[in-house]
Order: C-alpha cells, then structure tokens, then sequence
C-alpha cells in the first residue's frame, strides 16, 4: 500500500481528465467526493479506477451541495480531500465553497467549465470566471488557478493541494470541457523526487488530549451573532488574504516592451493567443501578450504595468466578459484603450485573434 | 512554430472514427511530435455524427479545435454535410466513394476530392469491421507525417488485446491498413482501376 504511485518520470498521452486524477494521486489525495456531471465525469471515474490500487477513497454523493459538503468533512477530519464539478454544479457547489471560506478549510474543487447560462452545452466555455473567482455569499477568499495545457493541469492539481494547505483557503483548478476530453502529451512525475515539498494535511477536529488543558480548544463557526464579531473575523481573513496574494499571483508575459498591443486570455484560449502573437510578430506586428495563470488572486501590479505601458490591450475569452471584468478592477487608473473580444461557449482560434488584432491595427 | 497537420474525421456512430483519430494521435506522439486529439460531444447519446479533430505538429499546438483542416474525411452522408464548412483551397478531402447522393453536398472550395472505395474494399478484401483501419491507412498516406513503424505500435498498444486471442487479426489489420495507405498514394491515383470507376470529383474547384 506504501507503494510509490510514480516511480519514475515518464511521458504520457492522456485526457486532461486523467491527469486530474493521476496528479491527485500524486499530491496524495486521500479522498475524492463527487457527483456526475459532464464534462468532469472521468475524473471520477480514472480516480475509482486508480484509487483501490492504492488505498484512497471515493464517495459519491447525491448532488454537488453534498459532494461539497462532505470534502468539508473530509478536510475537517484531516484528510487531503477534493472534489470535481462543472456548470450547474458549480452552482450548487458555491454554497459548502462559502463554508469553507468561512471556516478557512483546504478543500481542492476541480472544474471543467461547460457552456451557460443553465445546462446550456456540456461542451466548453470560460463562462464560470465570475462563480469561480467570486461565487457565493462572501468576498473571495479563494485561489483559482487557471491551466492552458495538460501539463499544467498537472502541475497545479499538484499546486493546489499545497496551496490550499498552506494558506488554508479553498482552491481551484479551473479547466474546461476542450481539456477535460482532449488528448495531448505531458510528463507526469512524483512531485517529492522533483524536490516539490507536499504539504501534511492535518486534522482540524478529534486532536488528542483535551481542549483547554493539553491544547486550545477548536472553534469553528460559520455562525455569528453580532455584527461586529462576523466583521473582525472577514477583516482578519481579507488581510491574511491580502498577504498571501503576491506569494501565490502567478501570470505569464512575453513581448510587451515595445507592443502597440497587448493581447490578454486565460486557460485554453491562451494557447491561441500566444500562437497569434507568435504569427503577428513574424508578419511584423508588434504585439505582446498577458496571462493571468491565477484568476484570483489577480497579479494586480504586473496588470497595472501592462495597462500603463501599452496603449491598447484587447482581451480575448470564451465568454461575455468575465476575465474583463476581473481585469478592470484590476487596472483601475490606467489609461491603455480597452479592448474585447467575447465569444462566450465557443473555442477561439488563433487565426481568428490574428484577424481582429489586423483589423484594430489596420 | 513548426508546421502543424489537422485532421477532421467525421462518420456515424460505430464506424471508427474516434478510434482511428486516438490511433493517430497516438502514433505520432510515439513519433515524438506534438499531438492534439478532441472528440466532438454533446447531450446526445447516440444517433448523431461522430466527429474527430487532430492536430500533429513540431512546435506547441493552439486551440484544440480548427476552422479548416488540411484533410477532412467524411465516412457517411450526413458526416459529408456536416464537415464541408471544414474544407478550405488547401484541404484534402476524404470520403468513401460508395456514399450516394451527395454529388450537390460535397464542400465547393476543397483543393483536391479524394473518393476511395474504403467500404467495398473492406467488405470483399478483408472483413467490414477493418474498414476503420483502412480509413486509418488513408489518413496517414495523405498526411504523410506520421511513421508507419509508430502507427503500427499505436494499433498493437490499441487492439493488442484482441490479437493475443485472434493472432491473425494482426496481420489482416496490418493489410488493410497499408491497403488504405495505397488508395491514396498519388503515384497509385492515375492507373488505379479504383479512380477509373468513380468518377473523379477532384476537378471541382
């Protein structure tokens, strides 16, 4: 059972939703919680398939507030747990989210983003940016990172988990249906041979000894009487959230210095934008892009440098301005023009972003 | 970035098609090129098209979904109207000549018509159900791009199973995919009696 579940490194061409489950293998996850819902199924299903092998667990439940609830329970009780949802899911899912913003509790969601609103398509969107980053009755306080590539999934499955724990705020890998079902190549490996440190979960309930003699007593409330009580406690956790934001803001930029425009996506239609920008560039256009790889926390100050110093930036996403939105709060104060290119629930290829970039270029 | 090949198969449900695009893609990431395979999927469970995309390439691949492919193979009648909008002057386009009533359906804009005799071959040559591996064959004669050797581990690692009980399906798979490598060899297309019977459709654009 102590078998090492990675021995060496090696390639592999698999779903993105089979890497979800071998990099939760990899972080020694204990458990995963879920509930079907295309296109996240085969998470769960490569998970129930690996997870005997050994020794981790699988519940499913009868919904995603359910499916939810019980990764609290499961991180309460000290286990490394998580969960996978998209669309309507995720929905459901922002309420145990909620909790475990209240109760600061390290639980992984994954979600493969489906068109919206409602069932909509169980295809492909970037429309569950805003539920993601800023869903349920709260402010936030969560880490969503946003992956372009198998490879990435990996990694920040993998991330995740030791983010989550480390700052103990609930963490998401937010893919989508295109990933979820398609097949490229990527290296998997054991994070620990990598150097990578993972994080020991603990309990947070049924520590040994007794409360106020060997030990604080634990306290966890999502319940407040008094106004001023539930103030001191979201001002506390805004400020250790404000602190962990330049620890785990991550973004990418390439050729920006001397862009006329900067182009800007996330996730999947990242790929089309660098692709773009690479065509642009040899046809001797002079554009750069941004990408923020964490959708919340945003890299507040390096989007304030890109708006200040270009004059037009065009953002580019699979829905109808949700990553703008985020990025105008952001960069609030500059001056760069603008501009947007929504196609929400569709993919967006790279000559497509090519051919709005000449049109605005003229 | 390198040069990159895409591939759009398109056929009903049962014919192969997401098998021969998984083989593909396979292949060529044994190939050590980069390989990018999505399935079309919907809230269908059956009855509609089956459609496939893939991109092999040198260099990082973008979207995994393309407006226009360099080959577009359509295995059935409705899988021709639903791929034209994928044929560009560049595109290769694939389907099976015994398809019928499509002469108005077919793409106006493909750069050259390929007809091949796939479904007949299978049925009197070797065993319908190879008809995917000829298409396979096809596929990788007209892309050029993907190893034969590579192909044929991704078919081993892929039906490798069924050959431990069957050990001559290896070799019928293994001709059919050749055979389907030869329907499109160019050097083939002019004396081939193939192309006489069917009428050349190439001319189109």
């Amino acid at each position: 059972m102590t078998e090492k579940i990675i021995e060496q490194e090696k390639r592999a061409f698999l779903t993105g939703n089979e890497v979800v489950a071998w990099a939760a293998l990899a972080a020694k996850a204990d458990i995963m919680y879920g509930y079907p819902i295309t296109p996240q199924n085969e998470i769960m299903h490569y998970w129930t398939r690996l997870a005997p092998r050994y020794d981790k667990r699988f519940l499913q439940t009868e919904d995603e507030l359910s499916a939810g609830f019980t990764t609290v329970g499961g991180v309460l009780a000290g286990r490394k747990a998580f969960t996978a949802t998209a669309g309507p899911g995720n929905t459901l899912m922002q309420e145990p989210v909620s909790m475990a913003e209240m109760l600061r509790l390290p639980i992984v969601v994954v979600i493969q983003q489906r068109g919206g609103p409602s069932t909509a398509t169980v295809i492909y969107s970037q429309q569950e940016v805003t539920m993601t980053t800023l869903g349920g009755n709260g402010e936030g306080m969560r880490v969503v990172y946003s992956t372009s590539s198998h490879q990435e999934l990996f990694d920040y499955t993998i991330k995740a988990f030791n983010t989550a724990w480390k700052y103990r705020f609930p963490t998401f890998v937010l893919g989508d249906g295109y990933q979820a079902k398609m097949r490229e190549p990527l290296t998997l490996y054991d994070p620990e041979s990598r150097g990578i440190e993972l994080i020991k979960p603990e309990p947070y309930v049924g520590k040994p000894g007794t409360p106020g003699v060997d030990r604080a007593p634990s306290q966890f409330r999502n319940t407040y009487s008094m106004e001023e009580e539930l103030l001191e406690i979201v001002n506390q956790y805004m400020q250790d959230y404000g602190e962990m934001a330049p620890q785990v803001a991550e973004y990418q930029v390439a050729n920006v210095e001397d862009a006329d425009l900067v182009i800007i996506g996330h996730g999947v239609v990242f790929r089309a934008v660098r692709a773009a920008v690479d065509n642009l560039r040899a046809r001797g256009l002079k554009v750069g892009y941004f990408r923020p790889v964490t959708l919340r926390p945003l890299a507040v100050p390096q989007i304030k440098e890109v708006f200040s110093n270009s004059k037009k930036v065009l953002v580019v996403e699979s829905a109808y301005g949700q990553l703008a939105r985020l990025l105008k709060e952001a960069a609030y104060g500059t001056t760069a023009e603008f501009l947007t290119m929504f196609r929400p629930g569709v993919g967006i290829t790279a000559e497509e972003v090519e051919a709005e970039v000449e049109k605005i270029l003229g | 970035m390198g040069k990159i090949t895409r591939i759009v198969l398109a056929g009903e449900g049962g014919q192969g098609v997401q098998s021969v695009a998984e083989i593909i893609a396979e292949a060529a990431n044994k190939a050590g090129k980069q390989a990018l395979y999505i399935p079309n999927f919907g809230v269908e469970q059956r009855g509609g098209v089956s459609v496939a995309y893939v991109q092999i390439s040198d260099g990082n691949i973008g979207s995994p979904k393309f407006k226009t492919g360099d080959i577009v193979v359509a295995l059935s009648e409705r899988a021709v109207r639903r791929t034209g909008k994928y044929a560009g002057p560049d595109t290769t386009y694939v389907y099976d000549s015994s398809i019928k009533g499509i002469e108005g359906e077919l793409p106006k804009y493909a750069g050259r018509f390929l007809p091949i005799p796939a479904i007949d071959i299978a049925r009197h040559d070797f065993h319908p159900r190879v008809f995917n591996i000829i298409i396979l064959g096809a596929v990788v004669g007209a892309t050029g791009v993907i190893p034969l050797e590579q192909v044929k581990d991704a078919i081993e690692e892929k039906l490798g199973y069924k050959f431990e009980k069957q050990p001559e399906l290896r070799e019928l798979n293994f001709r059919a995919m050749e055979r389907g490598m030869e329907l499109v060899d160019a050097k083939n297309m002019r004396e081939s009696v193939i192309f006489k019977e069917v009428a050349p459709a190439y001319e189109i654009f």
